[in-house]
């Protein structure tokens, strides 16, 4: 009755395909090891090994490290000897209060809301498979889509401090520097990214 | 079920797919996003096959792929020493000038201490980047001269992954918030290094843009059966 569960899928057709070049190729699944891709030489699996455990694991990690990267300065100033230091939310204040809203705005989605976008997204399609709720499937491969394509544009903020770094950079009078929170903030964005690899967006559809 | 023997490569499914269909792996493909299996319909450049039960992009053939992509990553390869070393822009605070190139940032960050920042700074911003431009420079060379040495499927499968690790917009991005930040208090000048990392970063997009993988595979698949 449910096309989902009638639809040939290359899995049930006892292909697998490959991840790096896409190639199909005949397996069996009651085979032992991992034979490799006759064409580019990957090993083929119908599903990637692992999937389910290692995204919760890295998206967990994600959840953890996010804590000190928005509770930690991430960014000290030096202004005559006067040093003073901020987290990603104080920086973000500082620009509405100054007046740059878009500056601000943009901060704000690549620092706080992409990060947490791509968090809850990961846990509600992973709750999604675990508890096979077959409803709204075009959204959520929708939204595992967006959560893909927005990973990288967290980094943002880590390039603006390493610029301002540079170039904020005149002895005694004024200069800037990362802070602790940095390096766990680059971890909730690496963190995020892995876990969209590791993650094989097919599992939804499995059910 | 399946023979090993080429000629038998057929697949005969009663489960769905129409009433009873028989198919050759040449003619279906199946959706990465999905694994639902499609018939492998010719797609004419600009066109985009789309599955039908994911909305997942399958095809989207690019006209002349080898030529452009080859054409951007060479211009990028060129541009890309001038982009990292020359000097991105000149603060000027009080009479004091300081400029910066993304190697001083990458450098400064380094002796912060923060090293796994400094790292991953020159990965994203460095090394990636130039990795893909020049595998995709090797790899359209040697797919426009006809020759599929035995290494490039590997490259290829190189640059695949390292896709989405070079973040060259994302800096881009970054050297206009900057500039954006700083032009209250101090008086900034473009230098030739903001230019070449301009052209750096549209060249690089436009030849990822341009390169068709779907193409590409075939053309390597194809090379290695006649070679
Ligand atoms: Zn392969
Ligand atoms: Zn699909």
């Amino acid at each position: 009755m449910n096309s989902l569960a009638s639809a040939l899928t290359a899995r049930k057709a006892g292909l697998a395909l490959c991840h790096d070049c896409r190639k199909l190729t005949p397996l069996n699944p009651k085979e032992p090891g991992t034979p490799a891709c006759p064409l580019c030489g990957a090993s083929l699996h119908f599903r990637k090994p692992g999937s389910l455990n290692r995204t919760w694991a890295l998206v967990i990690t994600a959840l953890i490290l996010s804590f000190p990267a928005n509770i930690l300065p991430i960014m000290v100033v030096n202004f005559i000897g006067k040093s003073d230091s901020s987290t990603i939310m104080e920086g973000i204040i500082y620009f509405f209060q100054d007046g740059s809203y878009g500056i601000g705005l943009v901060i704000l989605t690549a620092s706080i809301l992409v990060p947490c976008f791509k968090i809850i997204s990961m846990i509600l399609i992973l709750l999604s498979i675990h508890y096979h709720w077959q409803t709204w499937m075009r959204h959520k491969a929708l939204l595992f889509r967006i959560v893909e394509f927005i990973g990288r544009w967290s980094m943002l903020d880590i390039f603006v401090i390493a610029l301002l770094q540079v170039l904020v950079n005149f002895t005694n009078i004024s200069s800037i520097y990362a802070d602790a929170a940095a390096p766990y903030f680059a971890g909730v964005v690496l963190s995020t990214m892995f876990a969209a690899i590791t993650f094989d967006p097919r599992l939804l559809w499995d059910a | 079920m399946w023979s090993n023997d080429f000629n038998q490569k057929t697949i005969g499914s009663k489960a769905a797919y129409g009433s009873e269909p028989t198919f050759n792996l040449d003619q279906v493909l199946a959706c990465p996003a999905c694994d639902l299996l499609i018939e492998n319909k010719p797609v004419q450049p600009g066109e985009k096959l789309i599955c039908p039960r994911c909305d997942e992009i399958l095809l989207a053939p690019k006209s002349n792929s080898v030529n452009h992509s080859l054409a951007l990553a060479l211009t990028g390869l060129i541009l890309f020493p001038y982009a990292v070393f020359m000097p991105i822009m000149t603060l000027d605070t009080m009479g004091i000038e300081n400029s910066g190139t993304i190697f001083d940032g990458i450098i400064s960050t380094w002796h912060t201490g923060y090293w796994l920042v400094a790292v991953i700074l020159a990965m994203t911003s460095v090394a990636f980047p130039l990795i893909k431009l020049f595998l995709i420079f090797w790899i359209s060379l040697n797919l426009k001269r006809k020759r599929i040495p035995g290494y490039l499927p590997q490259m290829m499968r190189i640059y695949v992954h390292s896709d989405e690790w070079g973040m060259l917009e994302v800096m881009m991005i970054g050297i206009l918030v900057t500039i954006i930040k700083m032009h209250h208090t101090a008086h900034i000048h473009y230098d030739t290094g903001f230019f070449c990392f301009t052209a750096l970063m549209l060249t690089a997009l436009g030849s990822s843009l341009a390169l068709d993988k779907t193409e590409f595979w075939r053309q390597i698949e194809h090379g290695r059966i006649q070679g």
